[in-house]
């Protein structure tokens, strides 16, 4: 059963025909082809499908679209207009943080999440925030120092 | 008589009257004796229409009007194993003596129940008796479908058997001696069924009279929420006090102010029940979110009334293992509150976070708020534990909120360490599970 659905993405409207239990990460990759943010592993364990609702890092894939009517979305094709993101996505580039990439459009939401409510994190904060974002590759030591760069502002 | 046959009558007489008071003593009163007024038969009552279907149904079909009574009395979640077709039987109760398997009540003549006669089949709902004279063992509520009355029962079936037979074998029962004799029964039900219609109370509402109804024969609430007693009936001197079922908490849903339902909003309870949610309560998971999506959400809304207002008359009994008042929101860093538990912290951090919150109010839906919940301030978190173990599905009009199950993700070490993680965060007093425990409840739950 499809019905219109609008929804506020990165400051936009959109508007579509969806099933209301669709997830928000099928919306978003197949339907408005914002392709940036990953599908994982589904079930809310990986972290790579991480979007803002109402500035809040969530997992995209187990929300249904009908939960996020009415609600600020944030994507990483958006984030870098953030204060936090743009941090973080500077970082990122000079920490060089990246490897495979896959898990990265994830990762930078969960920090940008993470800098806009605690902009001065220790390891325990980065820890308690990110511990949901799985790096494949083992970028964790650069990503931690990717994001204490961007809260210091230095790079 | 001599002195001798004297004192042995006396010894047979008194044992007699033991073994009748104990009895007694055991059965303790109905589910219905707590209203205390004047009861008259169904045909003498002339203030409402507690029995059959709602006004918007009256003038259905006989397999309409069937329809809605099975769904009210919610037969297919225990009649059907997962992924197989409806009312077509096999799903496995896990009893301690072994396993019980439901029966297939599609109307295919060789496995099914196409052979009842309208007499069979009220003896098999009614009196807890099969179409070949053996007896039922009361994982089948016949104690509470007793109360329905004859129309109401034979117009179950005429949808049942309005449905498409269903061959399906279902596995022999692995019950142990002295479980597996079924004749023992004949007793059991001969002291625990009452084999007696509804009769309504004429000292209360027609609107009560429908809710006791429908809580009573229908959805059988006491099954799960009333414990048991020695006999493994129901102990109604606790009715609606809640009690462990399918390895999950049936919480108290007496009229108890601090643990029962007494501090529920009538928008709560109407809620809860026909959305399966209800905002600072939680979501309903386990058997009782089957009931709420097979059942209560397909209740008319004076049916859910009515259960409400019946509900509210239930006596106050307390749950004394639980606090007078659930725990507040968590503070919103994880540095501050609860800090011990450093593995249950890192699993939380991991794996609960992004959907629950620091705080257990939820960034993502209020249906995965955990603030306020009965499971997380239940000393025992068993329902924590079970949530985790087997996840959540809720379904709504607009959507539907899933947890995935984590079951098979986690060793039962991990998920006693975040269950208690989460009860001390989030509850009055964090639990103290152990991997042993975690794998007791695992091997409770049906299949």
């Amino acid at each position: 059963m499809h019905m219109a659905i609008t929804l506020t993405i990165n400051g936009e409207t959109k508007s579509f025909d969806a099933p209301p239990d669709m997830p928000l990460l099928w919306v978003l990759r197949d339907i408005l082809g914002m392709t940036g943010t990953k599908f994982g592993c589904g079930i809310a364990q990986c972290g790579a499908c991480t979007v803002h609702v109402d500035g809040k890092a969530v997992r995209s894939c187990v929300l249904s679209v009908s939960a996020v009517a009415n609600r600020a979305i944030t994507t990483i094709e958006h984030i870098g207009s953030t204060p936090a993101g743009a941090k973080v996505q500077k970082a990122w580039l000079e920490a060089e943080v990246v490897q495979c990439g896959y898990c990265q459009s994830g990762q930078i939401m969960s920090a940008a999440a993470l800098l806009a409510a605690t902009p001065n994190p220790d390891d325990s904060d980065i820890d308690a925030a990110m511990a949901g974002n799985i790096c494949r590759c083992g970028t964790y030591v650069r990503i931690r120092e990717a994001i204490k760069h961007a809260a210091n502002g230095q790079s | 008589m001599s002195g001798k046959m004297r004192i042995l009558t006396g010894i047979v007489v008194i044992a007699i009257v033991a073994v009748v008071s104990g009895v007694w003593i055991i059965r303790g009163p109905g589910p219905l004796d707590f209203a205390g007024g004047p009861k008259v038969a169904l045909a003498d009552y002339r203030a409402g229409k507690p029995t059959g279907v709602p006004a918007k149904l009256e003038k259905a079909s006989l397999v309409e009007r069937g329809e809605y009574l099975a769904k009210a009395a919610d037969c297919m979640v225990c009649h059907t194993k997962p992924g197989e077709k409806d009312y077509s039987g096999g799903l496995g109760f896990k009893l301690p003596f072994g396993t019980l398997y439901s029966t297939n009540i599609t109307p295919d003549k060789d496995t099914g129940i196409g052979n009842y006669s309208d007499q069979d089949f009220l003896n098999a709902v009614q009196r807890g008796k099969r179409h070949d004279g053996a007896r039922l063992y009361p994982a089948m509520p016949y104690t509470s479908y007793t109360y329905m009355t004859d129309d109401d029962v034979l117009a179950v079936k005429a949808y049942l058997f309005s449905l498409p037979p269903v061959r399906a074998k279902v596995p022999e029962n692995t019950l142990s001696f002295p479980f597996n004799q079924r004749w023992a029964m004949i007793f059991w039900s001969a002291v625990f069924n009452p084999d007696t219609r509804y009769r309504p109370d004429t000292s209360k509402s027609p609107e009560w009279n429908r809710g006791a109804y429908l809580a009573e024969a229908l959805a059988h609430c006491g099954e799960c929420h009333t414990p048991r007693n020695l006999g493994f009936a129901l102990d109604n001197r606790k009715k609606f006090a809640g009690a462990i079922t399918a390895g999950w908490r049936a919480f108290n849903i007496s009229s108890d102010k601090a643990t029962g339902l007494g501090n529920w909003s009538d928008a709560d309870l109407i809620s809860y029940l026909s959305l399966g949610h209800a905002p600072g309560h939680g979501s309903a998971s386990g058997p009782m979110g089957e009931a709420v999506d097979h059942s209560f959400s397909q209740f008319a809304p004076e049916d859910i009334g009515s259960i409400v207002a019946y509900l509210r008359s239930v006596p106050p009994v307390a749950s004394p293992d639980l606090p007078a008042t659930t725990a507040p929101v968590a503070p919103a860093s994880h540095k501050e509150g609860v800090t011990a538990d450093a593995r249950g912290k890192m699993l939380f951090a991991g794996a609960c976070a992004s959907c629950h919150g620091w705080s257990g109010e939820s960034p993502v839906s209020p249906m995965a708020t955990l603030t306020g919940t009965w499971a997380v301030n239940d000393p025992a978190a068993t329902n924590v534990a079970q949530i985790v173990l087997s996840g959540t599905r809720r379904h709504t009009p607009d959507g539907a909120l899933s947890m995935p199950a984590f079951g098979n993700a986690y060793t039962d070490d991990e998920i006693a360490a975040v269950a208690n993680y989460v009860t001390a965060r989030f509850g009055t007093k964090g639990s103290k599970l152990t991997a042993k425990d975690v794998a007791e409840l695992r091997e409770q739950t049906a299949e």
